[in-house]
């Protein structure tokens, strides 16, 4: 899986190729409009991580340039400008995702495997990890098998923990994009620790192999259960 | 006070202090002149009578029917000594033919014939009196002093209303001149030069504010975009140094601090983002918003985020609330009116909430005094409960989007904190 990152801050650049590569993905740079350009004309990617603020160039332009060129690449846009009217433009113009900054490395993942998979699934959106399956479309979520209920909270946490397997979850985090920006100024998260109770309690009577595992001190964990 | 007052108050004092010298003055010109001429009649009829006197020839009656009198008598030398011998004075004499008392002009003059005998010859001439004139001279003052100001007022105060128009259009277009928004120049349609200069320094000050002001909107617009890729790139490489595995307990919760602090910064960034886009009236495509179901849901997640703090609401939705409003910021404004009560609530406090058809009140329990409403809806003004996260933006957002809708949002103290929309 070949990705291709236009971002023209170095560091930015730089932290996401690295975590892209711990997920094994091929990463492939390009700091301005004109190598993007280059780039895209030569060869061919799994996925486009597009910043919109370019030195020499606007993003979008490149997205329409894409467009015209037929090509299939799945197209995530970053960008500074979080306004619902720049996303809606970003996707109107054939984006696949957009992602304001600044986003959670986490998060990033998730968006990238998720328009991945959408393509190379062709459309049938499963996800996966261990013996539990979540299907985003119609909320459900199937453990060994067996269809199990979750309240919604459960399953907002559930979706979030397996879109991003295996990474250390900040609480905050976790609560910003479940319970959304209500969170902030609250300095007690008893909230959150009900809910994942809750939903260890049901993954483990239900028999996944999957476990959420605390961080102390941290937050959280999804991580396959040792045998 | 009106100018026109003013100016009215001024002209009638003004006025009046002349009307009252010239008057005086008028009185006197008059009452000079007629002594005058009487005097010169009063001593045309001693000379005669003298001349007549002396020359031993008879004197005339008394009166001679023309109210004019004559006295002839003898003075004693020393008398004569002590006197002017021409002396003219005002008096009131008796006229025996009328039976009455009259004013009289009456000279007295002195001479003495060839026998060194003194004389006093009294003349005198009824004229008129000068209480009449007085009066009558008073009278017509004020007259023509209520005339006159009638008059003036009614005059100046049309001139005035005439050619201040300018002045009111001028003033007209200030009074409804809001900063940020932009207005076509008034159009004075005058060729007086004070007009034009004070129109073109009013439109020169409107639009350098506008200026300003839109300067500084955008500098806010663009820290806070610029800020966004370098906090990205703090926060990203936090969660990569959070996912290495030898860190230990301690490390990790320091971490854990430097992402919550970040966070903080992130949201701030962000709610400052979305003040400078409410105030860029970048929110549009209104469309009807039931309040009562955003209440609800919202509701639901802060009384399961705040169950620690055991807060009784109370909440008796009646009627259906709905309003016209971009669905961003209706939730928005409910999310921070909601938070705000919950977050500055002391533990098993209360929340009141009440929805009519045309307001919504939220009130909660907290400190027991008042706040200060002046400085409540200013940003970054922090109450004494606010805690560590709080933006202090959160009721200047809810401020902005209300005024963009013409909404009122009132504070009140009336042992619970009440925020009031109308």
């Amino acid at each position: 899986m070949k990705i291709l990152v236009i971002e023209d801050d170095p560091s930015l650049r730089e932290i996401i190729c690295r975590s892209l590569e711990k997920e094994r993905y091929i990463t492939e740079i390009a700091p301005d409009f004109r190598t993007a350009l280059q780039k895209t004309a030569d060869y061919s990617y799994d996925c486009i991580l597009l910043d919109i603020m370019l030195p020499d160039g606007n993003g979008l332009d490149l997205l329409k340039a894409l467009k015209e060129q037929h090509k299939k690449e799945n197209i995530i846009i970053i960008s500074a400008k979080d306004s619902l009217e720049d996303k809606v433009s970003g996707l109107n113009l054939g984006a696949d995702d957009y992602l304001a900054k600044p986003f959670h490395l986490a998060e990033l993942i998730a968006r990238v495997k998720s328009v991945i998979r959408r393509n190379h699934r062709d459309g049938i959106n499963l996800i996966e990890f261990g013996n539990i399956q979540i299907d985003p479309d119609h909320f459900q979520v199937v453990i060994a098998d067996q269809a199990i209920e979750l309240n919604r909270k459960e399953y907002d946490i559930l979706l979030y923990f397996i879109q991003r397997p295996e990474r250390v979850i900040n609480k905050m985090t976790l609560a910003e994009s479940v319970w959304g920006d209500h969170i902030d100024q609250v300095d007690n998260f008893d909230f959150i620790y009900t809910q994942v109770k809750n939903l260890r309690k049901k993954l483990s009577e239900a028999g996944a192999t999957a476990e959420l595992k605390a961080v102390y001190g941290f937050g959280y964990k999804m991580t396959l259960q040792s045998v | 006070m009106k100018l026109i007052y003013r100016i009215l108050v001024r002209l009638s004092i003004a006025l009046l202090v002349l009307l009252a010298i010239w008057g005086v003055l008028f009185y006197l010109a008059v009452i000079d002149e007629v002594n005058d001429e009487v005097d010169d009649s009063l001593e045309d009829y001693s000379e005669l009578l003298i001349t007549r006197a002396l020359a031993g020839e008879t004197l005339p009656d008394h009166s001679d029917g023309s109210n004019n009198y004559y006295f002839l008598s003898k003075v004693t030398p020393a008398y004569a000594n002590t006197q002017n011998h021409i002396r003219y004075s005002d008096e009131m004499i008796y006229i025996k033919e009328k039976k009455e008392t009259e004013p009289a002009r009456i000279l007295r003059t002195i001479f003495k014939d060839k026998q060194q005998q003194y004389y006093e010859l009294t003349v005198s001439v009824p004229t008129i009196e000068k209480q009449d004139l007085q009066e009558a001279i008073w009278n017509w003052m004020l007259l023509l002093y209520i005339t006159l100001l009638l008059l003036i007022l009614i005059i100046n105060t049309w001139i005035y209303y005439q050619s201040m128009r300018p002045l009111f259009v001028l003033l007209k277009w200030m009074d409804q001149y809001t900063i940020g928004k932009t207005r076509t120049p008034p159009d004075l349609q005058t060729k007086i030069t004070e007009f034009q200069k004070l129109n073109d320094a009013a439109v020169r000050v409107v639009d350098r504010n506008q200026t300003i002001y839109e300067q500084q909107k955008q500098f806010i617009g663009n820290v806070s975009h610029e800020l966004q890729t370098p906090l990205a790139i703090c926060q990203n490489r936090l969660e990569m140094l959070a996912e290495n595995e030898n860190l230990n307990e301690e490390q990790l919760t320091e971490i854990s601090k430097i992402q919550q602090t970040l966070s903080y910064l992130i949201r701030l960034n962000k709610s400052l983002l979305f003040l400078f886009r409410i105030e860029n009236g970048q929110y549009q495509d209104p469309c009807q918003i039931c309040l009562n179901d955003l209440i609800r849901t919202q509701l639901e997640d802060y009384q399961e985020i705040f169950r620690y703090k055991n807060i009784e609401v109370e909440w008796n939705p009646q009627n259906n609330l709905t309003v016209c409003m971009n669905e961003i910021l209706a939730t928005a404004l409910i999310s921070n009116l909601l938070k705000n009560a919950f977050v500055h609530n002391v533990s098993s406090g209360k929340i009141h909430i009440e929805t009519t058809d045309s307001h919504l009140i939220i009130c909660n329990t907290g400190r027991h005094e008042a706040l200060d409403s002046g400085r409540l809806f200013k940003r970054f003004y922090q109450g004494k409960t606010a805690g560590e996260g709080s933006t202090g933006l959160g009721l200047s957002i809810a401020e902005s989007i209300c005024k963009l809708y013409h909404l009122q949002l009132r504070y009140e103290y009336n042992g619970m904190h009440c925020f009031h929309i109308e």
